[in-house]
């Protein structure tokens, strides 16, 4: 996911102008100076700037130090297999994203297993490790925010007996 | 006092708070201790559990949690070279060293006693500093308290190991997201796009959990597994730790100054701490050539620093809502949740509460020996479970943990949505830890400015006119044009730069 300083920086260029533009059109207080569109329009004008100056490569010199700094675990990267190989770190959020969907349908437990196989799986658990975990890691999870701290989660097609 | 002292021993001796201190003091060594889990994700997961505590609880969790897991990130740097928590990064090699010189026992007791040495000299700063700063900050007025925001959002952005345009660009997307809902001047829906969750603006928890724990989630799905870590017999984990201390004193007492200094400054948290102090360790060293070959004193100064950092960290945030760290950023979310409103009036009128937040860092950095050793003790047990398991289990608690905090669907998506900006920010170098600070005081910055403008009728010259508001401006202005001149100067003179750089 590493885009050239362009990219992200005239992306926040279009962010920037917006955010302003969005701020500008906000109604003022009648009889007040300022109101709900002051703070958008400083803070879209700065970050516009801010995406101008990272196009142009400002500041860019201080970014070279880091790696004198020793990559922490988990920075060193393997090498990519395949073409959509990064894709692959979209699949937590869009396991979240399913949860949203199918929580309220199939219940908590059955939805918070098929999210805990996809993630053990697909973080390289053998079917021997995935399986356990995902029957008992939800029913763990149920226990302790359902039971103990009483938040309503849904119970769908496997209530639980407590 | 004394009576304030009693009522806040009687605070913290409940049951739930011991229970509960007990219960996030293990839970912190846990997560702490696994690679690429860090203090900050084990403090936000705490979140949702601390809805359903007492105050005083709630706050203990906070603390017992955040203390620990810093200290016992230093123990699979030290075994695998491999460290727990960014903070303990700095020197994970230098405890390798050791480790491998067959020193293993003196490099983590060096961590847990110095730890927990610093973690109590922090509690004494902020015993020390809070009160007669809450002296002066009653006297703030609004041009005061924005400047002081300002100045806060800019040393988030000054201390970021990266580069600092791309630092305020990530404190500017921060305060935009706090632009969202209708809690502004107007009372206007902003930026809502005409959907009703929206209205209510973006929880910093929520941000918080996705930024720290999913984005974490979706690296680890593209790196691979860190190696078991082997199996080993220690031995006397405090032995020869008095001699260190008796050696080293001043090494000490400068790691934790540095940390209460850096942990004070908005923004900067116990990482940076430690990368500080062991800098500093190995300029000021007699024997320099050492380090790196496996020698204590880097880590003495370093693990002394990167606790203190913790607790002073909430000198700001308990005086102005201005967050230390990141920590200290989820600690003002949960101490508003539970109506004890960051603030000066806080020290006089809900003091036996502060006292109790004093207490519970002493007991948890004392509790801090016998649980690091234990957990040194126990380590390859804990750390031999493999990713694959941990991960998924962190996904859960991100899902309902995010759900718990309004009851309703729309926290998990901002837990996923935000999970995908913190990913796509770290990876393209914006820091993270400058977004959460701008979501976190978005709204104080937006009122402080708003109410100023008001009050002084749209004119820009009363933000100068009070002496402390027109210091504070100046610092904030110096903050921000810092790294303008920083640049200019490098323009200038490259090469004196590029041959300072090598010989550092």
């Amino acid at each position: 996911m590493r885009l050239p300083d362009s990219v992200t920086g005239s992306f926040l260029v279009v962010l920037g102008a917006a955010a302003a533009y969005g701020g500008w059109r906000l109604p003022p207080v009648p009889g007040q100076p300022v109101g709900p569109n002051v703070f958008p329009l400083v803070i879209g004008t700065g970050l516009a700037l801010c995406g101008l100056a990272i196009v142009f490569g400002i500041g860019h010199s201080f970014e070279e130090e880091e790696e004198l700094i020793p990559v922490e675990e988990g920075q060193a990267r393997a090498a990519p297999t395949g073409r959509f190989y990064g894709l692959r770190a979209l699949l937590p959020p869009a396991l979240l994203l399913f949860y949203v969907v199918a929580a309220d349908r199939l219940g908590f437990i059955i939805t918070a297993a098929l999210i805990v196989l996809a993630t053990s799986t697909a973080l390289g658990a053998k079917w021997k490790l995935a399986l356990p975990l995902a029957a008992l890691a939800p029913i763990g999870i149920h226990l302790i925010f359902a039971k103990l701290l009483r938040v309503p989660l849904p119970a769908g097609l496997l209530p639980m007996p407590w | 006092m004394l009576n304030t002292l009693i009522e806040a021993f009687r605070l913290i001796s409940t049951w739930e708070v011991i229970v509960a201190m007990f219960a996030a003091s293990v839970y912190g060594l846990v997560i702490g201790s696994l690679p690429g889990l860090s203090a900050t994700m084990a403090t936000a997961l705490l979140v949702p559990v601390t809805f359903y505590l007492s105050p005083i609880a709630a706050i203990a969790t906070i603390v017992a949690a955040s203390s620990m897991a810093i200290f016992s990130g230093d123990i699979p740097g030290a075994l695998l070279r491999i460290p727990g928590t960014p903070a303990s990064a700095a020197y994970a090699d230098e405890a390798y060293a050791m480790t491998m010189k067959g020193e293993a026992e003196l490099a983590l007791g060096a961590g847990v006693w110095f730890s927990a040495v610093g973690g109590i000299a922090g509690v004494v700063s902020l015993m020390a500093l809070a009160p007669p700063l809450a002296e002066i900050a009653l006297s703030f007025s609004t041009f005061e308290y924005f400047w002081l925001a300002l100045l806060g959002l800019m040393c988030a952005t000054l201390v970021a190991r990266s580069s600092p345009v791309k630092a305020i660009a990530g404190m500017f997307i921060g305060l935009l997201v706090s632009c969202i809902g209708i809690e502004n001047p107007g009372g206007v829906p902003r930026f809502t796009f005409g959907l009703t969750d929206l209205l209510g603006g973006i929880e910093p928890i929520p941000a918080l959990v996705g930024v720290f724990a999913v984005a974490q989630v979706m690296r680890a799905m593209l790196t691979p597994e860190p190696p078991p870590i082997p199996r080993r017999k220690f031995g006397s984990i405090m032995a020869g730790q008095w001699t260190l201390t008796k050696k080293y004193h001043w090494q000490m007492t400068r790691g934790n100054i540095i940390g209460i200094i850096i942990g004070v400054l908005p923004g900067a948290g116990a990482d940076m701490a430690a990368w500080v102090s062991y800098a500093m360790s190995k300029r000021f060293s007699k024997e320099p050539e050492k380090f790196g070959t496996g020698h204590v004193e880097g880590l003495v100064e370093a693990g002394a620093s990167n606790n203190a950092s913790i607790a002073s960290g909430w000198v700001p945030s308990l005086l102005f809502g201005i967050p230390g760290d990141t920590i200290a950023a989820i600690a003002i979310g949960v101490l508003y949740m539970k109506g004890l409103n960051p603030g000066p009036t806080l020290f006089t009128e809900k003091a036996s509460s502060m006292y109790a937040i004093y207490l519970m860092f002493i007991i948890a950095n004392i509790l801090m020996i016998p649980l690091g050793i234990a957990m040194i003790r126990i380590a390859a047990y804990v750390l031999r479970a493999p990713r694959s398991t941990v991960m998924p289990v962190i996904m859960l608690c991100c899902a309902v943990g995010s759900f718990a905090i309004g009851n309703n669907m729309f926290g998990v998506v901002t837990v996923a949505a935000f999970g995908v900006i913190g990913y796509v920010m770290e990876a393209n170098g914006y820091p993270v830890a400058a977004m959460v600070l701008g979501i976190v005081m978005g709204t104080m910055v937006e009122q402080a400015f708003v109410t100023s403008l008001i009050k002084s009728d749209g004119s820009i010259l009363p933000f100068f006119e009070r002496p402390v508001a027109a210091i504070l401006a100046a610092m904030a202005i110096g903050a921000l044009l810092w790294p303008v001149m920083l640049w200019i100067w490098r323009k200038v003179k490259p090469a004196q730069t590029t041959s300072a750089a090598a010989a550092r």
